[in-house]
């Protein structure tokens, strides 16, 4: 569906956004016109939307974080008071601070690496609130704004399981990222649409905490949740983005329950179909790509997958849909048969799912249906 | 009275799950969990109201039996009406506090 002009292919829109904000009069004029004729060409979804934002990015230079931290006081009643506003004095709380830190670099990532101003490409204002309920074992986003229970802070040291869930900084960016999912693919949080929307929070959240501690895809840990299990745990994390179902096995918790391939893909009426459970799988195809391209993973296999999900994913996609969409944005990206389009491939393909027609994608794409040749293959 | 209560989903998709017999607890103890079913209003609540999944958000499935009546409702922490998160957060605690590391 899409069809790219030459220039397009070889300037990535994050370097024209980039240009937007930070080149001259001249050089900004000429990368918005080309925002502008690609989005025209391309016929987006959101063409209107970006276009706005864009314009709004280009109207301040750093970005425009505006986060917010409310404090619930062991109560349901969202948001809650006030208790640190954008470039507010530090608070005496760890879980006001966290929050606040984490949701800055989050916002960082989005707009330094990919281009978008906040959850919504507009600068929506970023909202948190923390010490929901009492002894609450949880983050999550409400559709509006993200919420963090203490864990068991409340109870003797010995009796604790989790610690609050600010601690995180990847769950903090893995909450912020269901907000970006929500304005952009949207996909419908059950089965495997459900598990996609899962496993992109956690690209992204373990893409913040490696792009704050500038870490390679080879020195990155991929634990989702350090730190957030007491010592009482045997186990290291949420989930292991690199072998999925080993991040805890514990006499109170259980077993980590993700299935690394999909001979192991686990069918449930429980947690929506099994989001977090299923998610391992799409989780270990990043990770395999991004540690086959080396270097930093935000910056290819990142920008492969920021490109799917804002892109090319929709409502009900599936696994199989998001193989051949990475692959395609792989391709529209570094060209057909580039080492990341191999990259990708290989990601996909080592937990048992193969791309669907290898078809020419891209730029070639491009030039070959301008010679009326017919390029992608029919899905 | 019984009292079953099961919770799925969170950030970990983890499954927790309790039964409380009523006539097994302490008298003041079933006194007050007594109370805060009625204060929930418990069985005039719909049983299945309308949601879309909250990511990241527990789902609670909460079933009361009587000797004459036996009713069951689903809900989550943004959709629960005030009067009845008393008693999921009373349910909480009590599941949270029986699982001793």
């Amino acid at each position: 569906m899409h069809t790219h002009h030459s220039i397009f292919c070889i300037t990535p829109p994050h370097m024209l956004q980039e240009i937007v904000r930070n080149g001259s009069t001249t050089q900004r004029d000429l990368a918005l016109r080309t925002i502008v004729t690609s989005e025209q060409m391309r016929g987006q979804r959101r063409a209107l939307k970006s276009m706005a934002a864009f314009m709004a990015a280009a109207a301040v230079s750093t970005g425009n974080k505006q986060r917010t931290i409310y404090d619930a006081k062991f109560g349901s009643n969202l948001p809650g008071t006030v208790v640190r506003s954008e470039g507010g004095p530090a608070s005496a709380d760890h879980a006001v601070n966290e929050a606040y830190d984490g949701s800055g670099v989050t916002y960082d990532l989005y707009f330094d690496i990919y281009g978008r101003n906040s959850i919504d490409n507009n600068g929506l204002k970023l909202d948190s609130t923390v010490h929901y309920q009492k002894g609450y074992d949880n983050a999550f986003w409400d559709g509006k704004q993200m919420v963090y229970g203490d864990g068991d802070e409340d109870l003797p040291v010995a009796e604790r399981l989790f610690n609050r869930f600010t601690i995180a900084l990847d769950v903090i960016g893995h909450e912020l990222t269901h907000g970006v999912t929500q304005f952009e693919a949207n996909l419908a949080y059950w089965d495997q649409s459900g598990a996609l929307n899962e496993s992109l929070s956690d690209v992204f959240g373990s893409l913040v905490k490696q792009y704050q501690r500038r870490q390679t895809a080879d020195q990155a840990d991929w634990i989702i949740g350090e730190g957030l299990l007491t010592s009482n745990v045997n186990g290291f994390g949420l989930r292991s983005m690199k072998a999925p179902g080993t991040a805890y096995n514990d006499p109170v918790l259980g077993k980590d329950p993700q299935p690394a391939h999909m001979k192991d893909y686990v069918r449930t009426v429980e947690d929506n179909g099994g989001v977090h459970i299923n998610s391992g799988i799409p989780n270990r195809a990043f990770y395999v790509t991004a540690l086959e391209l080396g270097g930093y993973a935000w910056e290819k296999a990142g920008q492969i997958w920021y490109k799917t999900l804002t892109d090319k994913l929709q409502e009900r996609s599936t696994f199989q849909q998001a193989c051949d969409l990475t692959f395609e944005a792989a391709g529209e990206i570094f060209g057909t048969n580039s080492l990341e389009q191999q990259a990708v491939k290989k990601g996909w393909s080592e937990v048992g799912i193969t791309v669907a027609g290898d078809a020419p994608s891209g730029c070639l794409s491009t030039i070959l249906s301008a010679f009326g040749f017919k390029t992608r293959a029919v899905k | 009275m019984r009292i079953i209560f099961e919770r799925s989903g969170g950030i970990m998709g983890l499954k927790s799950s309790l039964t409380i017999d009523l006539d097994e607890l302490p008298l003041d103890q079933a006194e007050t969990l007594r109370r805060i079913v009625d204060e929930a209003n418990f069985f005039a609540l719909p049983e299945n109201p309308p949601t879309r999944p909250i990511p990241d958000g527990f789902q609670y499935t909460l079933t009361i039996e009587t000797d004459t009546a036996r009713h069951t409702v689903r809900t989550s922490d943004t959709t629960a009406s005030d009067e009845l998160r008393p008693l999921l957060q009373e349910l909480s605690q009590r599941a949270r506090l029986r699982r001793k590391p």
